[in-house]
C-alpha cells in the first residue's frame, strides 16, 4: 500500500503531550524522564515488540534483531553497514549492543577550536560530565576509575570492574611487555546485583541480546520505567511524516503507518525524533512542506550531512595456550587509550582511537572466529577452527571518523512498499581517518607480537556505530539543533541519539547518547511552557 | 581467571527447523530433513545439489549439517524470521534470486560439469575452482552476484550450520552456555 503524503489520515488519535519516534536508547530514556514528570507520553516504534524471552542465545537468532524496516541504500568506499549496525523493534540497536561505555574526552568536544578539524560541540565535557555521572549511577557501570589513567574527570564507577579472563590476560601481557597499561573496560554490565538486576555470568552472548538483565539495555532499564510512569508504546508503528502548523514554527504531531497499512495521526504538543542516525534525517526530509520546502528545519541544507561511522581496527591472533575466547562479554574485557589525546601528533593520520581488548568470540557470524580469515576453506578451515576454538584472541580499535559534509543521508529515487523514498547513505573514509586506521593495525600487531602470538592477522576496514546526520551546534547556520537537540527552526521539535554528534571521538557512543538525552529531558521539563 | 564451571552441552536439539507434516509441526535440526529427504520448499533438487557440493568444498561437513535445507527454509521464511547473513550484507528480502543466479553461474562456469554429472563431482575436486572464485568471477560466471561475494556468503552460511549450532560447538569441544537455548525455538 502506498502512503500519499497529502491523503488524510485514516484515524486521528487524542492529542498527547509528547510523541517519541523510536524505542531505542535515546527514546526510551526520554520517555522515562518525561512520563515521570507527568507528561502524557507515546512512543512509536517501527519494529516489532521484543521480550526478554525472545533473546535466544544464538548467532543466528541474533540476526532477527537487526534492521529490517525500509531498505537503506549505501554507497561510498566505506559504507556505514546500516543493517549490521542498527536494530529494529523494542530497544532499538541498544537491545543487542555490547555495552562498552567509555566517556568522550574533553578535546573531542572542541575539535574545530583546538585543531581546526571537523566541528565543535555546542557544549563542553564539563557541562556534560554531571549527566555522565548521573547515568552511570542510574543504570550501573562496572569499571575501575583509577586504572583508567586516560579517563577525563568524573565520579567513581558504582560497580567493581569486569573480570579479566584467559584471553584478556594473554593480550594484556603484550601491552605490559611494551611498557603500556590496560584497564578494565568500562561496561554497562553488572558485576554485582544492581537495582534489582542480576550480575553477568560472562557467557559471551551479548550480541544476541542479554535476557538476564545484567546488560543495561532499554528492555530492563529505561523502558520499564517509562511504562511504569504511564508512557504508552505502540509497535509496528512506522512514522512517515512530522506535521507542522502552516507557519512552520511548531510541530503538531506525526503520522504513522500501522501493521495494517493504516495512516494514523498522533497529535502532540512536543515531538522527539529518536529514530537513529539514518531514519531521523530521512523523516525530516520526507516531511518537507510549504513552510519547510527542503525538509523540516533544513534551511541551511545540513539535515543528513556529516554522517560518521567508526572504523574497526581488527587484530586477530592464534596462541599456543588456552584463551577461552568464547567467554566474557562481546565488547571485551580490557581497555587501552594510549595517545588518545594526541590527535594532532600522530605519525600517521589524525584523530583518536582506543583498544577494546579480548572480545568474547563464538565460532560463527561476522564477528566470529571463522569470519576472521575468510580466505580459509576446505581442510585448512577445519584445522583452523579446531585451533582457534582454544587459542584465538582478538582486539578491536575504535577509530575516529572525521566529519565531512560529503558523507550524508539523502532521499533516494527508489521507494519502499509504502511508496516513500528510501534513505540513501553515502560514506567515504576520510584520508586522515584511514591513515589512523592503518596506524592502529600496526600498533595492534606489535602488541600481539609482544604477547607471543604464533600467528597474527588483521581484518578489513569495517564500519562500527553510526553517528551524525543531524548535528548539534551553537550556530544555527552550521548545525541542525542546539545543545539540547532542539531544532533551530522549530521550538517543539527535538532530536535525540547519536545523530546529534558533531564529531565521533574514538570511543563508543551510547554512554554519551544517554548523557545527552538525560540533559535534554531536564531541559524539556524545565522549559515546557516556553517550548509548547 | 579460567571459567570451567559448566558442563559441555551434548544436546541433540540444536537449532531447529519447523516443518508442517500432516497437520503437525515437526521440529527437526537442519541435518535431519537432509537425512529424511524432506522435500525442498524453494530450491529445486538440482539447485540443492549444487549448493551442497560447493558448500562442502568450502566448509567440510556442511552437507551433513544440512546446508541445503537450512538455506531453503530461510528463503521460505517471512522477512521477520529471516536469519540469513545476507540480511546485513545489503541484499534485500526476498533473497531467492541471489542464490538461484549464483548457483546457475556456478553450474555454467565450473569446467568439471562439462565432463561429469553434478552428482559425480566431489567436493575435493573443486579446490582450484574455489581458489579462483575467492579472487574473481571464473570465466563464464555471468548474470549473477560477484563470485567472491557469493563465496563469502555461502562460506558464512555453511559455517552457521556446521559450527553455529549447539552440535557445532561441541564438535569444537567448546561449551555453548546458552542463557536461552535455541532448541525448541523453530526456524520458522
Ligand atoms: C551489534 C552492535 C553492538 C554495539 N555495541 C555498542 C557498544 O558496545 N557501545 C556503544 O556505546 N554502542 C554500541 N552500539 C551502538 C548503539 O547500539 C547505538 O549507539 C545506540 O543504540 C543508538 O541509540 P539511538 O536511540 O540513537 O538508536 P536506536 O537504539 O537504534 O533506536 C532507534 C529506534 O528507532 C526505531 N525507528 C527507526 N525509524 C523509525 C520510524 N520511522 N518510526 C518509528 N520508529 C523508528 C528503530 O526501529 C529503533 O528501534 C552497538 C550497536 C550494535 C548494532
Amino acid at each position: 500500500m502506498t502512503s500519499n503524503k497529502n491523503s488524510p489520515p485514516n484515524i486521528t488519535l487524542k492529542k498527547c503531550d509528547v510523541v517519541i519516534v523510536g524505542a531505542g536508547a535515546a527514546g526510551s530514556l526520554l520517555a522515562a524522564g518525561l512520563a515521570q514528570s507527568g507528561k502524557t507520553t507515546v512512543i512509536l516504534e517501527a519494529g516489532p515488540e521484543r521480550k526478554l524471552s525472545d533473546l535466544v542465545s544464538s548467532g543466528l537468532h541474533s540476526r532477527k534483531l537487526k534492521w529490517f524496516g525500509s531498505p537503506v541504500e549505501e554507497s561510498g568506499d566505506k559504507p556505514i553497514g546500516n543493517n549490521f549496525n542498527s536494530g529494529y523493534g523494542t530497544g532499538g540497536s541498544a537491545l543487542h549492543h555490547f555495552a562498552v561505555w567509555p566517556r568522550l574526552h574533553e578535546e573531542d568536544f572542541q575539535m574545530k577550536s583546538l585543531y581546526n578539524r571537523g566541528l565543535d560541540w555546542p557544549l563542553t565535557y564539563h557541562e556534560l560530565r554531571p549527566y555522565y555521572d548521573r547515568i552511570q549511577k542510574q543504570l550501573g557501570i562496572s569499571g575501575d576509575k583509577m586504572a583508567e589513567i586516560w579517563r577525563p574527570k568524573g565520579a567513581k564507577y558504582p560497580m567493581d570492574p569486569v573480570p579479566t579472563l584467559a584471553q584478556g590476560e594473554v593480550i594484556a601481557r603484550g601491552f605490559k611487555k611494551l611498557g603500556r597499561k590496560t584497564a578494565p573496560l568500562p561496561m554497562a554490565i553488572n558485576t554485582d546485583e544492581y537495582n534489582g538486576r542480576d550480575p553477568c555470568i560472562w557467557d559471551g552472548w551479548c550480541d544476541a541480546g542479554c535476557p538476564t538483565g545484567a546488560l543495561a539495555n532499554p528492555l530492563v532499564t529505561t523502558l520499564p520505567e517509562a511504562l511504569k510512569n504511564g508512557a504508552l508504546i505502540r509497535h509496528n508503528a512506522t512514522v512517515c511524516q512530522i506535521l507542522t502548523n502552516d507557519k512552520g514554527d511548531k510541530a503538531t504531531g506525526v503520522i504513522y503507518i500501522d501493521a495494517d497499512g493504516q495512516r494514523i495521526m498522533q497529535p502532540a504538543k512536543l515531538v522527539i525524533l529518536a529514530a537513529f542516525a539514518v531514519q531521523t534525517p530521512r523523516l525530516m526530509l520526507l516531511s518537507a512542506n510549504d513552510a519547510h520546502p527542503n525538509g523540516l528545519s533544513n534551511q541551511n541544507g545540513l539535515v543528513g550531512k556529516y554522517l560518521m561511522s567508526h572504523t574497526a581496527g581488527l587484530i586477530y591472533g592464534l596462541f599456543d595456550e588456552e584463551t577461552q575466547c568464547y567467554l566474557g562479554a562481546a565488547g571485551g574485557q580490557l581497555l587501552n587509550q594510549d595517545h588518545y589525546d594526541q590527535k594532532d601528533k600522530r605519525a600517521k593520520g589524525f584523530g583518536s582511537f582506543q583498544w577494546m581488548i579480548a572480545q568474547a568470540t563464538k565460532p560463527n557470524d561476522l564477528l566470529g572466529f571463522a569470519g576472521s580469515n575468510t580466505a580459509l576453506f576446505g581442510d585448512a578451515l577445519t584445522n583452523f577452527m579446531k585451533k582457534a576454538a582454544h587459542g584465538f584472541a582478538t582486539m578491536t580499535a575504535c577509530v575516529e571518523d572525521l566529519p565531512v559534509k560529503e558523507n550524508h543521508v539523502r532521499l533516494s529515487e527508489n521507494t519502499d512498499n509504502h511508496g516513500l523514498p528510501l534513505a540513501h547513505t553515502h560514506h567515504n573514509s576520510h584520508p586522515d581517518s584511514k591513515a589512523l586506521w592503518h596506524a592502529s593495525l600496526e600498533d595492534g600487531k606489535s602488541v600481539f607480537k609482544a604477547a607471543g602470538a604464533a600467528e597474527i592477522w588483521t581484518g578489513p576496514e569495517g564500519a562500527m556505530h553510526i553517528m551524525g546526520g543531524t548535528v548539534m551546534g551553537k550556530d544555527a547556520k552550521r548545525s541542525v539543533t542546539d545543545s539540547y537537540g532542539k531544532c533551530h527552526e522549530i521550538d517543539n521539535l527535538f532530536i535525540a541519539g547519536s545523530g546529534l554528534f558533531p564529531t565521533s571521538g574514538g570511543v563508543n557512543p551510547t554512554f554519551t547518547v544517554h548523557a545527552l538525552s538525560l540533559r535534554a529531558a531536564d531541559f524539556i521539563k524545565e522549559n515546557w511552557s516556553n517550548l509548547t | 581467571m579460567n571459567i570451567n564451571r559448566r558442563k559441555f552441552h551434548k544436546a541433540s536439539g540444536a537449532v531447529l527447523l519447523a516443518y508442517a507434516v500432516g497437520g503437525d509441526l515437526l521440529l527437526l535440526s537442519p541435518a535431519k530433513p537432509q537425512e529424511q529427504k524432506v522435500p525442498y520448499q524453494i530450491l529445486t533438487e538440482e539447485e540443492a545439489g549444487l549448493l551442497e557440493l560447493l558448500s562442502e568444498a568450502i566448509v567440510p561437513d556442511a552437507q551433513k549439517s544440512g546446508i541445503s535445507h537450512y538455506i531453503d527454509h530461510q528463503l521460505a521464511a517471512p522477512k521477520a524470521d529471516n536469519m540469513l547473513i545476507l540480511k546485513y550484507l545489503g541484499v534485500p528480502h526476498p533473497q531467492v534470486n541471489f542464490y538461484r543466479q549464483a548457483l546457475l553461474a556456478f553450474k555454467k562456469s565450473c569446467p568439471l560439469f562439462q565432463k561429469k554429472n553434478i552428482t559425480d563431482v566431489t567436493a575435493s575436486e573443486l579446490q582450484d575452482y574455489v581458489k579462483l572464485m575467492i579472487q574473481q568471477n571464473p570465466p563464464d560466471w555471468h548474470d549473477a552476484p560477484p563470485a567472491p561475494f557469493f563465496y563469502f556468503t555461502l562460506r558464512s552460511d555453511a559455517i552457521d550450520v556446521t559450527y553455529g549450532t549447539m552440535e557445532g560447538f561441541s564438535k569444537l569441544n567448546i561449551p555453548y552456555m546458552a542463557h536461552i537455548e535455541p532448541a525448541g525455538k523453530g526456524w520458522a
